[in-house]
């Protein structure tokens, strides 16, 4: 594994008992770059990232974060790496505000008090209310300004701005755009195209539990295809 | 017209209601039937009818499962009804509460009412269709309830006083559906709305016990303590049922109203906010399990000092309970030597109290399961969190909670008993902390399912509920000494009957720690899943 390599997975495979839902995913990331990953709904996008996060415990195969085993080292891994699910589920009686708190500071780390404000002027969120009288968009911000409020390296984000407005996309996107500027690096699971061509520098693309193809945005824009048009023809197994 | 779309609406609940509901209906008359045909073989003979009954005629007893009546013709039927009424008006209670909730604010707070609201459908129509749906169930479970009665038949069965005994059940039930329905109005949360009408409950079956204890009004005034008034098989009076149903009427007219006139999405008492930032001791794994235990910790806190103090109160007239029954005195006396009357009913509630608190306790530990199951663990766990520090937050919440209601339901019973000078501070604390290796060792059994096991965590239910038919029919009956023995609370030294004995209490701390041990080493090793 070289210096600079944040994520490396190869071989990775993961069976819930007899069916088998990735089967020998390779991918590996550099610090400092923003990685598109795509794949329709059930093709392994989410097993992949909770084996990174060592929630799930790879059947076989390696999952190595900063050099470090995504299972046994989780817990040291997890004070570097900040993650939003794209369905967020909270708890009832706690508000917003205790709830984002609760995560910054379960990271190991003394919460940044202006980075927390900053960001929840950003996303217009109100901290005081309880979870459970949150719209699902609102709960989709509680783990945004956790997550950019905190001083991570790695930013797992999985279908992170499902059920946000298009004014609050754009936030998001120039969220990333921030991160992006300080070298850290971003794993970036979506359906929104257009999202993943502006921001990601690389792509990768998930079918039936697999890699099936690799590149770099500057070489598809050279091509002259999109990243719609890639995606859809991998799918449909013909390239225009 | 405010009830437009009431009848496409209604049968919308009956659809969904299809599977759960249906269960409902069949488990209630089926268990009622089920038990009533032990009694025959269970009391044969009218010695053992009086026998039974003279160990109901004691003030833990009344005040468990409410009054004794028909000793003068004493039938296996009287009998039943006298000791399984209670828990079916409790699981119908259960049944009514949770079905007019998932149908009222449950729905409301998800946002699927809304779907509704934006139809041609009236306002009331969501409301008058759940509780006129919740009469429905009530009713088929009360018919069938008393004819698989009648057909079963024990001894000193009629027909008048198998419908009695069913309608007390549906009666209550309804009453609580209409609760239910008042409560979803005036909470704007669905949570709210159901611990309110549990609060009601739980004040219901208190003051009943006080009631039928002491004698006073208060039994009239708890629909709980009305229900039992029908003294099914013998009196059967049917006022009891009149009053109940004109109760709930009035009680689902108020709730209507009020339906009509508020918001969608509203309460009459708004959701309070909550802090803006969380508290230091929030901010790490012991602090979240706290957290999201704090607030049924306070309910049952409250909860263990008054079932403390009301068994206490009740303590004080033991002597003139037993004063006119022979039986009884001369039963226990014969069991005890020279020990008091009053020593002879520590151990026992000690145990009642014991298993009781188990449920909340058993709950705090499969709490860490039932967080995974919604998704949220994952969270945690992305995060510099690592499992051991999780599990041992909740498994120390867990202990701890043995130990505050323990103490809490002995003060309670030791403030409200010590004015009779019967009873020491050391015998009751004793006594009751005795059990807390028993309360301990059910916890662990969660723990190491937890652990090794999550899909099977209703085991340790299993568990409790053997052990509860246990303590409660091992009592009441001969049973094989073998039988009692696996339920831990039979393996506690009766304080201060007994003499103390280390043995079964250090086994029962060593088979803990061991068993939490065990779950700890599986849930560290296996995937976190929903």
């Amino acid at each position: 594994m070289s210096a600079n390599e944040v994520i490396r997975i190869e071989g990775l495979v993961k069976r819930f008992g007899r069916i088998s839902a990735l089967n020998g995913i390779d991918l590996s990331v550099k610090a400092g770059e923003v990685r598109a990953f795509l794949g329709p709904n059930g093709a392994g996008k989410s097993t992949t990232i909770r084996c990174l996060l060592g929630i799930l415990r790879a059947t076989s195969g390696s999952v190595r974060l900063f050099g470090q085993d995504a299972w046994t080292d989780a817990v040291e891994l997890h004070k570097r790496l900040a993650y939003v699910p794209g369905d967020v589920n909270l708890w009832d009686n706690l508000t917003g505000g205790e709830v984002i708190d609760l995560f910054l500071s379960l990271r190991g780390t003394k919460p940044d008090r202006a980075a927390r404000q900053k960001y929840l002027d950003l996303f217009e969120l109100d901290p005081s209310k309880k979870c459970r009288t949150y719209s699902k968009g609102n709960r989709q911000k509680v783990a945004l300004v956790a997550a950019f409020a905190s001083d991570a390296e790695l930013f797992v984000l999985d279908e992170p701005t499902s059920g946000l407005d298009p004014l609050l996309e754009k936030v998001f996107q120039d969220c990333v755009g921030v991160i992006k500027a300080r070298g850290r690096t971003v794993l970036l699971s979506s359906h929104i195209m257009s999202e993943a061509e502006k921001l990601a520098d690389s792509v990768s693309i998930i079918k039936d539990g697999r890699i099936v193809m690799e590149g770099v945005m500057r070489d598809i824009a050279a091509r002259g295809a999109s990243l719609e048009e890639l995606f859809l023809s991998e799918y449909k197994g013909r390239v225009s | 017209m405010t009830t437009a779309g009431y009848a496409r609406y209604s049968r919308f609940i009956i659809r969904r209601e299809r599977v759960v509901g249906l269960i409902w209906l069949l488990a209630m008359p089926l268990a009622a039937f089920g038990l009533a045909s032990l009694y025959p073989g269970l009391l044969p003979t009218p010695e053992s009818l009086l026998s039974m009954a003279s160990t109901m005629n004691t003030p833990a007893m009344v005040a468990m499962m409410g009054p004794v009546y028909g000793l003068d013709s004493l039938t296996p039927a009287i009998a039943m009804s006298q000791e399984c009424l209670i828990w079916f008006a409790i699981a119908s209670i259960l049944m009514n509460i949770f079905f007019v909730n998932r149908h009222t604010r449950v729905d409301e707070e998800l946002g699927r009412h809304e779907m509704f609201a934006a139809l041609p459908v009236g306002r009331l129509a969501g409301g008058a269709s759940v509780i006129v749906d919740a009469l429905v169930m009530d009713v088929v479970i009360t018919i069938l309830t008393a004819l698989l009665l009648i057909a079963l038949d024990v001894g000193g069965t009629t027909a008048a006083g198998a419908f009695a005994y069913a309608s007390s059940i549906g009666a209550q039930g309804f009453l609580f559906a209409a609760v239910t329905l008042l409560t979803a109005q005036l909470f704007s949360t669905a949570h709210g709305s159901m611990g309110a009408a549990f609060a009601f409950m739980g004040i219901s079956y208190i003051m009943r016990a006080s009631g039928d204890v002491s004698g006073g009004a208060l039994s009239l005034i708890s629909p709980m303590g009305l229900g039992l008034k029908v003294q099914a098989f013998y009196a059967n009076a049917f006022w009891p049922i009149a009053a109940l149903i004109a109760e709930a009427v009035a009680v689902a007219a108020l709730a209507l109203v009020v339906n009509a006139r508020r918001d969608v999405g509203s309460g009459v008492f708004p959701a309070r906010k909550g802090r803006d930032s969380a508290s230091r001791f929030l901010q790490s794994p012991l602090g979240l399990a706290w957290r999201l235990s704090r607030g049924t910790f306070i309910a049952w806190a409250v909860a263990f000092l008054t079932l403390g103090a009301m068994y206490g109160a009740v303590l004080g007239e033991l002597d003139s309970f037993v004063e006119g029954n022979d039986v009884i005195r001369r039963m226990l006396e014969g069991q005890l030597g020279a020990k008091s009357l009053v020593d002879a009913y520590i151990p026992l509630l000690g145990c009642v109290m014991a298993l009781i608190a188990s449920i909340p306790v058993v709950n705090t530990v499969n709490r860490l399961r039932a967080e995974e199951r919604r998704g949220r663990l994952e969270q945690v766990y992305a995060r510099a969190a690592s499992r051991r520090a999780m599990f041992a937050g909740f498994a120390a919440i867990a202990a701890a909670e043995a130990v505050v209601f323990t103490f809490l339901s002995a003060f309670g019973l030791y403030v409200s008993a010590s004015g009779t000078g019967l009873v020491s501070l050391g015998a009751i604390m004793g006594a009751s902390f005795a059990y807390v290796p028993a309360i301990l060792t059910l916890a662990a059994v969660a723990a190491m399912l937890v652990g090794i096991a999550p899909r099977l965590t209703a085991l340790t239910w299993a568990l409790f509920g053997y052990s509860f038919i246990m303590m409660y029919f091992g009592r009441l009956f001969d049973m094989p000494t073998v039988l009692p023995r696996l339920s831990p609370f039979s393996a506690v030294p009766q304080l201060p009957v007994e003499a103390f004995r280390a043995v079964p209490i250090a086994v029962m701390c060593g088979l803990s720690a061991l068993m939490c041990g065990v779950g700890l080493a599986g849930y560290r090793e296996r995937d976190t899943r929903y």
